[in-house]
């Protein structure tokens, strides 16, 4: 009985995580696509989310391991999944409130990091897989694509610099539409699949499913698309905002060169192995799009607080998935202590949301189409 | 912890990430640059000129589908 209503909790959890996921990454793919006026922002969320939605049945090669390389997997009980997802929502919901786009995969790997820690000690986590999969990606991936999309727009000034105007922001803008629906089909495919695995290795722990590496059941992978997609779709604005116009005022060209410099790094190396972070790729391309145009066009202050926020993520979200497995101890390692826990977040998420709700419009209000 | 790093990739991933996005901004960078040049050229009756500039259009529009195709196709096809 126990063990069925933990797997409620943490499938109930693992859609939550895939629902944030959606709307804190919804700028990846469409910020630029809106700050330059090549889809209005509703069409672009639309968009952004039939994508998303289909993006997570294109492949269905699920890693039946959470932070697989990263902690022991022989640790990771549905508690410690549990908990580790309490950690990357608690990040994914602070870094949206502050506008500051940030990996949810990084997150979740902190979480579920913070969480077998707490359950194991030390030896549940592999520091060479850290280093591996999160340390050196999160600084490859940022700087690759600033150099990248840097070369790209003054390449693009020199092809195109000298035509009328217009004619080039229409087809810059109609080749976003493209980048546009590529990064988010991308997204689909990785980030879906994160919560796909999560609820496939909770199935295994609970004896629903069998084998090395089982596919996950239809339900699974239509709830983790529908979650993501619709999370993509109520659109998180104050990313959106950060990543279109705060961080630079871009030109089509510009959000050209950002999305398609990110999306090539991106696909080139998940083509060599070498997965990297799609927040990482994409701020580090807008921030060298803008900056090869003009320095002095980059707010570096706003840049400095992104890149503030993706040291404190492991981190953060590992302290957060740490206390929850500890809170959760208490109760004993039965489903009380997750149940009181998922209980307590609902009602505290529900009392800010009530109290946002009366001092005006929802906290997901697109920018005015002007 | 250095042998953690598969640096091959990573070097490799150096240089050909910035070779697919100059590729990619080259191949739309030639359709915009076709586009627009063919339109004048229309507008000015040099009919070789369009015929010149709808080449350059269509082959850089030829490649930046082929670009777009085959990141459809690490997406299908990735572990």
């Amino acid at each position: 009985m126990d063990s069925d209503i933990i797997l409620i909790i943490v499938v109930g959890t693992a859609l939550a995580f895939d629902f944030t996921n959606g709307f804190h990454d919804t700028a990846n793919a469409i910020a630029t696509s809106i700050s330059t006026r090549a889809l209005a922002p509703r069409t672009a969320v639309t968009l952004a989310s039939v994508l998303n939605f289909v993006g997570a049945f294109i492949s269905l090669k699920v890693a039946a391991t959470v932070a697989g390389g990263i902690v022991d997997a022989k640790l990771v009980t549905t508690t410690v999944i549990f908990a580790g997802l309490i950690g990357a929502i608690f990040w994914n919901l602070l870094t949206w409130y502050f506008g500051l786009p940030s990996s949810s995969s990084h997150a979740l790997i902190g979480g579920v990091v913070g969480a077998a820690f707490a359950a194991a000690g030390s030896k549940a986590v592999l520091t060479d897989g850290l280093l591996e999969k999160v340390i050196v990606p999160a600084v490859v991936a940022p700087v690759i694509a600033f150099l990248a999309a840097g070369g790209a727009i003054l390449l693009t000034y020199r092809m195109v610099g000298r035509l009328r105007p217009g004619p080039v922001n229409r087809g810059y803008r109609l080749g976003q539409i493209a980048s546009a629906s590529l990064l988010s089909l991308s997204h689909g495919t990785n980030d879906a699949q994160k919560t796909m695995g999560i609820i496939t290795l909770a199935l295994i722990a609970h004896g629903d499913l069998t084998g090395a590496a089982p596919n996950p059941p239809t339900w699974v992978v239509v709830s983790a698309a529908s979650a993501i997609a619709l999370g993509t779709y109520s659109g998180g604005w104050r990313i959106i905002r950060t990543m279109g116009s705060r961080i630079i005022k871009m030109d089509p060209a510009q959000g050209f060169a950002a999305q398609t410099g990110g999306a090539a790094v991106l696909l080139t190396a998940a083509h060599l192995g070498f997965p990297l972070s799609t927040t990482h790729s994409i701020t580090g391309a807008v921030l060298g799009a803008g900056a090869a145009k003009r320095l002095s066009a980059v707010r570096w202050g706003l840049a400095g607080n992104i890149v503030i926020g993706w040291i404190l993520t492991l981190p953060a979200a590992a302290a957060v998935g740490a206390l929850t497995y500890g809170l959760s101890n208490i109760f004993g390692s039965g489903a009380l202590g997750p149940l009181l826990i998922s209980v307590s977040l609902l009602a505290l998420m529900a009392a800010i949301f009530g109290q946002r709700v009366r001092r005006g419009p929802a906290l997901t209000t697109a920018p005015r189409e002007t | 912890m250095i042998a953690a790093i598969d640096t091959a990739a990573l070097l490799e991933l150096m240089w050909a990430a910035p070779l697919a996005v100059l590729t990619i901004t080259v191949a739309y960078g030639l359709v915009i640059n076709g586009a627009a040049r063919m339109a004048e050229a229309r507008r000015d009756g040099r009919s070789a000129a369009v015929g010149l500039y709808a080449a350059v259009a269509i082959a850089g529009g030829a490649l930046f589908a082929a670009a777009v195709v085959f990141g459809l196709i690490i997406m299908i096809s990735k572990d």
